[in-house]
């Protein structure tokens, strides 16, 4: 009997690439691993003592003051936002570089390269604006304050 | 072997529009922006069963990898997060419920046509005999082709965003 | 065996029957469970050893030979331990934390060449998805801090969340150098290509790991590296987690197997990173000078995908070890010089690389050092 290997299924009218059934279960049972194991612990483990001090979060020893969850700097915000934009620019890329390889052996690649240049010419033109407009520097005020001295 | 496929399906619905309710009901914001996060897992899902993976795996990457920590960073931001209450939404549920139901009914009955349907209509292929990521090179050449001009027009409007966004974002 | 995609469709072939979801399934179980989680087990022992050595002190000796029963102990220890969620936390975020770190770093092994024949899929997004699902990592390091109600945590979280999304940056763009020469996003088909004689449509000719392949790849192999180390916060990246600065930064109230989760995805995601620069640079489970895939009509199929094994992964041991010895040789870079690294130092880098391989392709015609140095192959 010879077992055919499907490189895709059907299902409601779509292929489905057969790689995702086994991608499926890795991200399912790599997921489960860590119900499994802390059930697994739950068989033989104390449970969590609520005596004094104990259940409250470790500050080096100092009570906390005031909650966790303090403002924080809103530049990591725009390290995200900087992300997004770089990140929505390399994934357009990825189709046309795919072609690049074929396009060169057979003498075309000068549509595909003039493509790639521009893209990393305007990522380049966003990061030099962010660098020249300080979005870059991560302590502002200490790198305005260097400047000024130096 | 299909059953399972549509099972799998069915259940990244409900897991899309499971977590898309809590997004809109949740009390707590940042509960909500973690259910976002499910909401994102469960359309990269259905772009697979769509057959387009290249767009799931793009789908995973801007919106899982970025957006969500992009709204998360938004939310921590916001002071006394967890005295927000969203409560007031909830009176004004009347016409939103119209408007779902008149949309829901079809796309259900549709999708449960679709998926009750026997369809073996594709012929299989064997392994041994695909040719490569055929899919992101088709998009590729869609890119470079027809749509160049769109595709350029994009990549300007990136940087014109990306300009923008830090300038909005900058302290004054 | 069959020339297939999924170790699923070989495991289907050696026993006979059964449904695919089945051996897809069993494929999940067998790679997670026999390689991918006790690497990570051994790889706390083995980082332990390779410190001790390098500061000369014995290091863990006690338990079985050599001490080599250490993280067994350790295991069972953390199973032992009461479940600690501090007061105040966000139980149902502290609880969500380690799944989507641990599901992001295990669900990339479904991609890993370990072998031609033990793929666990070879999707043709294949880089792509290796990318996609260890982008959960940083939401789950951030949701984590931000539920253990502790102020370190929470500094510790937003540093890795930053840190792990600016350097996918540099990360994807040292990807793409490889996937110019391979003109291809699947992670097996991008290590065939790194065969020394690989004969297909193109015609049978000299081909090397990408690495060789010029000097531009050569340098984005290193980016990449780095771009890892800062993904899966290693020395000298180890910012969010720096004891002397932030107790341990994101892991601080994190204790027990909970916190083993947190060591285990941390060495998974390491193995992870440095297969992903074997297999797009360093020729995967290629021989050098050897082409292994004509060995398999002499040989049996199935020694041929153990020795590819084995050779996969003695590459992948090897980063591994640098990346220990990077730990104490490196000293820590401040917030400020880590992110002038990646914005003003690996990104562009990355970028003129990208176009130095592009015009070395359409320069040469596709070809690389050891064609052009070597000539056209006469058959």
């Amino acid at each position: 009997m010879t077992i055919y290997h499907f490189k895709y299924l059907s299902c409601a009218g779509r292929e489905v690439e057969t790689g995702f059934i086994a991608a499926f279960w890795f991200l399912l049972i790599s997921a489960l691993t860590v119900p499994l194991l802390l059930g697994v612990g739950a068989l033989f483990r104390p449970k969590q003592k609520k005596v004094g001090h104990s259940s409250i979060a470790y500050e080096c020893g100092e009570l906390p003051v005031g909650s966790a969850w303090v403002r924080f700097n809103v530049r990591f915000y725009v390290v995200a936002i900087i992300f997004i934009i770089f990140d929505v620019e390399l994934a357009a890329l990825f189709p046309c570089l795919v072609l690049y390889k074929d396009a060169v052996i057979s003498g075309n690649a000068a549509l595909i390269f003039c493509e790639i240049f521009l893209f990393v010419g305007l990522l380049l033109a966003g990061l030099v604006y962010c660098w020249v407009h300080g979005d870059l520097e991560w302590v502002k005020g200490l790198a305005i304050k260097s400047g000024k001295n130096g | 072997m299909t059953t399972g496929l549509k099972i799998v399906l069915l259940l990244a619905e409900l897991l899309c529009v499971s977590s898309a309710i809590l997004v809109t009901f949740h009390p707590n914001i940042l509960h909500a922006a973690v259910a976002l996060l499910f909401a994102f897992l469960g359309v990269a899902v259905m772009f697979v069963y769509a057959g387009a993976d290249f767009i799931a795996g793009v789908q995973v990457i801007v919106y899982v990898g970025g957006v969500t920590v992009l709204v998360l960073f938004a939310v921590m931001l916001t002071h006394w997060l967890y005295k927000v209450t969203l409560r007031d939404v909830r009176k004004k549920l009347i016409v939103p419920i119209v408007l779902l139901v008149i949309l829901l009914v079809p796309a259900v009955y549709k999708s449960l046509v679709e998926l009750a349907s026997s369809s073996q209509n594709i012929a299989p292929e064997r392994v041994a005999e695909f040719a490569g990521s055929a899919k992101t090179a088709l998009i590729g050449q869609a890119l470079l082709g027809n749509y160049l001009l769109p595709f350029e027009a994009i990549t300007i409007l990136l940087l014109g965003a990306l300009v923008g966004a830090v300038g909005l974002a900058r302290p004054k | 065996m069959a020339n297939s995609a999924l170790f699923a469709h070989s495991l289907q072939d050696w026993i006979g029957i059964g449904p695919l979801w089945v051996w897809a399934a069993v494929s999940a179980v067998v790679i997670l469970y026999a390689i991918a989680l006790p690497f990570a087990g051994i790889a706390t022992y083995v980082e332990r050893k390779v410190s001790a050595d390098m500061q000369d002190r014995f290091g863990p000796n006690r338990v079985g030979p050599f001490g080599i029963l250490q993280f067994i102990a350790d295991f069972v220890k953390m199973l032992a331990k009461q479940d600690f969620i501090p007061q105040g936390a966000d139980r149902i975020l502290f609880s969500l934390a380690p799944i989507l770190v641990l599901a992001g770093a295990c669900a990339a092994f479904a991609v890993l060449p370990l072998s031609k024949y033990f793929l666990g899929a070879d999707m043709n997004i294949g880089i792509l998805y290796a990318l996609a699902v260890t982008t959960l990592i940083a939401p789950g390091l951030l949701l984590g801090s931000w539920a253990s109600q502790n102020k370190w945590s929470l500094l510790g979280g937003l540093r890795a969340a930053a840190q792990i999304i600016s350097y996918e940056i540099p990360v994807a763009l040292s990807i793409f150098p490889a996937i110019l020469i391979s003109g291809t996003l699947q992670i097996g088909q991008i290590v065939e290509t790194q065969g020394w004689v690989w004969s297909a449509q193109a015609g049978t000719d000299y081909h090397f790991w990408n690495a060789f392949h010029n000097p531009f790849c050569f340098l984005a192999m290193f980016l990449l590296f780095v771009g890892g180390l800062a993904e899966t916060n290693r020395i000298p990246f180890d910012l969010p987690e720096a004891e002397s600065e932030l107790v341990s930064g994101f892991s601080t109230e994190f204790s027990g197997m909970r916190f083993g989760l947190y060591a285990l995805a941390e060495f998974v995601d390491i193995f992870v990173m440095s297969s992903i620069v074997v297999a797009l640079y360093l020729g995967g489970w290629q021989l050098p000078f050897i082409n292994i895939d004509q060995l398999s009509d002499s040989i049996p199929t199935l020694l041929v995908a153990f020795i590819q094994l084995g050779c996969f992964l003695v590459k992948v041991f090897m980063l591994v070890f640098v990346v220990m010895w990077l730990r104490w040789t490196l000293p820590r870079l401040r917030v400020d010089q880590l992110m002038a690294a990646c914005w003003k130092g690996l990104v562009p880098l990355a970028l003129v690389n990208l176009l130095g391989t592009a015009v070395w392709m359409w320069a040469f015609n596709g070809r690389s050092i050891a064609q052009l140095v070597l000539g056209p192959m006469v058959n």
